[in-house]
């Protein structure tokens, strides 16, 4: 006897995730979905956001990683909340384990949550977590072919954030290139150079974060 | 890559359906992959071999995986070429600027499983 299914593999993750993000909305919480190789910054980058945007708003952050609680301590030792889930091999963060760790949040009390994700430009990409924004970060030192070799991911965010730019002058890599490359596989996608070692070009980011904010609760 | 997970899930959905139809054995699974979905069928075929190996109860004995492979497809909304994307997804190759939209390739769906009673 063969059965028709048709169903997506993702279901059940989807499910989640429209749990997740019917969670979000009612509490009027802004997430980010913060993706990446591993090392390209995300946990800088966040930290440097947590010192800057923490007086005006109520920051919370899920730091997905194989193993260890580092990064949720560097968040914590910035003043936010920060929970982390270890997924122990895992390659990415699914739906299901960001609506279990959203249990230690009070959402009432929070005003912007971002997600950490695994470091991988290959897997977080598929997973809806409920988030409003995917955003990518890439680093200057891995090179402008990640942008077409990688293109799944690039095709799935709506923001690069093109961190290490004070290593520009020792390295090969074109914020020219990139951008182009990047407007050939998602033309609505913008690119950030900043750096969030010497602070350059942050300011655009904490913008659009306040842009993104307002149109949450605005809606 | 997640390939074993995916087929975790897989088997999960193929197993909820059936159970509620009261099918005991799992025969012939098929699955639509899409170029651009993330999904790699060599390493799910690999997945499904191991799966079967540690669960031989649930599954009848030439149950196979079936990957219907769903090429990438785009279409320009200036001149209406339609094409099939390289890295660069939104390039059209006739006009030569990023004016592509995906159409498919993004599929990855469990079609359908044969099930038995025997
Ligand atoms: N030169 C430079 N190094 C940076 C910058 N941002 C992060 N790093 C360094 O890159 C390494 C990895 O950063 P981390 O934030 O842990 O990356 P994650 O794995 O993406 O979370 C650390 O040694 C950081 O100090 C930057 O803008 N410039
Ligand atoms: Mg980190
Ligand atoms: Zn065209």
């Amino acid at each position: 006897m063969k059965v028709t299914l048709r169903t997506d593999v993702l279901t059940n993750n989807n499910k989640a995730a429209e749990f997740n993000r019917e969670l979000f909305e009612s509490t009027r919480t802004l997430v980010v979905n913060l993706m990446s190789s591993p090392g390209a910054g995300k946990t800088t980058l966040l930290e440097e956001t947590v010192r800057a945007l923490t007086e005006k708003y109520r920051i919370g952050v899920i730091e997905g990683d194989l193993a260890t609680e580092m990064d949720a301590d560097r968040i914590r030792a910035m003043g936010a909340k920060a929970v982390q889930i270890n997924t122990h091999g895992g390659c990415h963060l699914d739906a299901r384990m960001v609506a279990a760790s959203l249990a230690e949040f009070d959402l009432e009390e929070i005003d912007i949550l971002f997600i950490e994700n695994v470091g991988n430009l290959v897997c977080p990409s598929g997973y809806d977590l409920g988030q409003n924004h995917k955003v990518a970060v890439l680093s200057v030192p891995e090179g402008n072919d990640k942008i077409p070799k990688y293109s799944q991911m690039f095709m799935r965010t709506e923001l690069v954030l093109l961190n290490k730019i004070d290593l520009l002058p020792y390295l090969d890599f074109s914020v020219e290139e990139a951008r182009k490359d990047l407007s050939e596989i998602n033309p609505q996608s913008e690119l950030l150079p900043l750096s969030a070692r010497t602070r350059e070009g942050l300011h655009e980011w904490f913008s659009w974060i306040e842009g993104a904010y307002l149109k949450c609760v605005q809606q | 890559m997640h390939e074993m997970s995916l087929m975790g899930d897989i088997l999960q959905l193929v197993q909820e359906d059936s159970s509620q139809k009261g099918i005991e054995k799992i025969g012939k699974v098929e699955l639509i992959v899409g170029e651009i979905s993330n999904a790699m069928p060599d390493a799910l075929r690999m997945a499904f071999d191991l799966f079967r190996e540690q669960n031989l109860h649930l599954f009848t004995e030439n149950a196979e995986l079936i990957i219907h492979l769903e090429e990438a497809e785009a279409e320009c909304i200036l001149c209406g070429t339609q094409y099939r994307p390289s890295q660069k997804i939104a390039l059209c190759p006739n006009c030569q600027v990023p004016s592509g939209k995906v159409l498919k390739g993004e599929t990855f769906q469990v079609l359908s499983y044969e099930g038995s009673n025997e």
